[in-house]
């Protein structure tokens, strides 16, 4: 089971539209939640429509949360994803067992009947082998949440570590150092509590928000396990076409 | 999937189950857990009072209903037995409203008040007798393969002559999975203290945090907010227990209790006892009883006047 976790305070402002890129995930089988960090005053309608908006076309859910409540917030969405995306499956199977056209839920079941089909589903919940990529927003407006950031992923490791099926994380932040960079890898996939650590603390922080191209990203990161060929593939046509992209920062 | 609120069940609401027919009618809200909202009912109109839990969400609630249901199972378990717990479940349905389906189940209605409302009116004498019932509960859990999860003063119901009962099973997990529901403050992995994985000393240690909490509630308010979260840290606590007067009598207890050297909640309610059993620095502030050495003192000026009235009888 896959999953994207992104964590922003605001609008994107560059590049392919973030819900577009969220459809394209959900197409890869690959579930996006929102997490909307603000502290101070309000995320502004258009920002908190948007992240809504993310995780309706990524198959995922959205909370807009203070930095208190950041840790609790992405261990409790990862774990009703997880819950959720199974939940679905057996609709389908349910939808298509009893040969109706109206789909199914388990509230249509008898209580013995949901009772069996609930403990199957929280059985492959705790079992499946799970991974997710946590998207960090880093552009100038999130400096002050990071320290909660981290901590929101130290938190979550501890709660992956403690499942029976394998889990593995990776970490991402976008923007990258330069224009080309949609998002940088702070940490390949790892099941070990120990490598989250200061992770985002010599970063500088830009102004410009492309969510669209980061979620873009990291798809291809699940496709293809690594970054690595792709970006040297997309090097050598970042030369030849430098100026151009360099105009398109907002 | 959360539009479910109180407001909407005002007293002499009836509920009628879809499948089995039963009638509740509410008496009183009586509490909002994780998952769902809790109301005081009577069966039909005068019967006799329950407690009605209404889910969140139809899958969350049926994990904790299955949670109840294998205690059931385990109904000739000795120690579930002694517990009680098996017969906490009731009836289990959906009530249908507006087009909806709100799944509920009822329980044994549990009379009392959280353990943190019962030792602020009842006292702190009372932490040793109550700590050892909440202790014995969470064992039988324990013996019977399964942990309870979210321990926190609002999920233990004490009543008037101190009986503990646990209620909302929603973070009950069975022993070596992952804890499915915790409250920060009470989480060992909050305090870097160790996995999530459910086990008898992750009960324990939440244990711990709960008489801390009762005990010198500000003192761990302000460490849990002070200070950067990679820093938090057990010894952080064990440093909040030795300067605390209040947890004097349980101290060592705590810190091997936060140390998790206690393998589970039989384990560490045998070291409760010890201390019931040596209560001599819990007694010694209290000012009915006299110390020892005014007692000492008293008789050593018995011995002087008697000695000095011989003397001086004498001639």
């Amino acid at each position: 089971m896959k999953q994207i976790l992104l964590i922003t305070d605001g609008c994107s402002n560059v590049g392919t539209s973030p819900v577009l890129a969220a459809a394209e995930a959900r197409e890869e089988g690959i579930t996006v939640n929102v997490v909307g960090v603000i502290d101070y005053g309000t995320i502004g309608e258009l920002g908190s429509r948007e992240i809504e908006d993310i995780a309706k076309a990524g198959g995922g859910i959205s909370q807009i949360v203070g930095t208190r409540q950041l840790a609790h917030t992405m261990q409790m969405m990862t774990r009703k994803t997880v819950v959720q995306t199974i939940q679905q499956a057996v609709n389908r199977e349910l939808t298509q067992i009893l040969g109706e056209k109206v789909s199914k839920t388990v509230t249509d079941l008898e209580p013995a009947q949901r009772a069996q089909v609930v403990e199957v589903i929280d059985n492959l919940a705790e079992t499946t082998p799970l991974q997710v990529i946590l998207l960090i927003d880093v552009s100038a407006s999130m400096k002050p949440k990071l320290a909660a950031v981290e901590e929101g992923i130290r938190d979550l490791m501890l709660s992956l570590q403690a499942r029976v099926g394998q889990s593995k994380l990776s970490v991402f932040h976008f923007p990258g150092r330069h224009s080309g960079e949609e998002a940088v890898m702070d940490i390949n996939w790892t099941s070990d509590l120990g490598s989250v650590r200061s992770l985002f603390g010599r970063l500088q922080m830009k102004g410009a928000t492309p969510t669209g191209p980061a979620i873009q990203k990291v798809i291809d990161f699940y496709r293809y396990g690594t970054l690595e060929g792709q970006q040297e593939i997309e090097g050598n046509y970042r030369i030849e076409r430098e100026g151009m992209l360099g105009d398109n920062v907002v | 999937m959360t539009t479910l609120s109180d407001a909407s069940f005002p007293p002499g609401t009836v509920i009628t189950g879809k499948w089995n027919r039963s009638r509740y009618t509410i008496r009183k809200l009586l509490g909002k857990g994780a998952n769902g909202i809790v109301f005081l009912v009577q069966r039909g109109e005068n019967g006799k009072h329950y407690a009605l839990k209404m889910g969140f969400d139809p899958f969350d609630l049926q994990s904790e209903i299955n949670v109840l249901k294998s205690f059931q199972l385990q109904r000739n378990h000795e120690a579930l037995k002694q517990s009680g717990i098996p017969s906490y479940l009731k009836d289990v349905d959906d009530y249908a409203i507006q087009g909806r389906d709100i799944p509920f189940y009822v329980m044994r209605y549990v009379r009392g008040e959280a353990l943190h409302h019962f030792i602020r009116r009842q006292g702190t004498d009372w932490t040793l007798l109550v700590g050892l019932r909440l202790l014995q509960k969470l064992a039988q859990l324990h013996q019977a393969g399964w942990v309870f999860g979210d321990l926190k003063p609002q999920n233990v119901l004490v009543s008037d002559f101190g009986q503990v009962e646990l209620i909302d099973y929603g973070g009950v997990t069975s022993i070596g999975r992952s804890v499915k529901q915790f409250t920060e403050w009470y989480d060992r992995g909050f305090w870097n203290g160790g996995s999530r994985t459910a086990d008898g000393t992750y009960d324990v240690f939440a244990f711990a945090l709960l008489l801390i909490h009762v005990l010198e509630g500000e003192a761990l308010k302000a460490l849990a907010a002070e200070g950067l979260p990679q820093l938090r840290s057990v010894n952080q606590l064990t440093a909040l227990v030795e300067r605390s007067e209040r947890l004097r009598p349980f101290r060592n207890w705590t810190i091997q209790a936060l140390r998790g050297q206690f393998r589970d909640a039989g384990h560490a309610a045998k070291a409760w006892k010890d201390i019931m059993a040596r209560p001599a620095p819990l007694r010694r502030r209290s000012s009915s009883s006299t110390p020892r050495w005014l007692k000492n003192a008293f008789a050593v000026s018995v011995i002087l006047l008697i000695g000095v009235l011989i003397y001086a009888l004498r001639f």
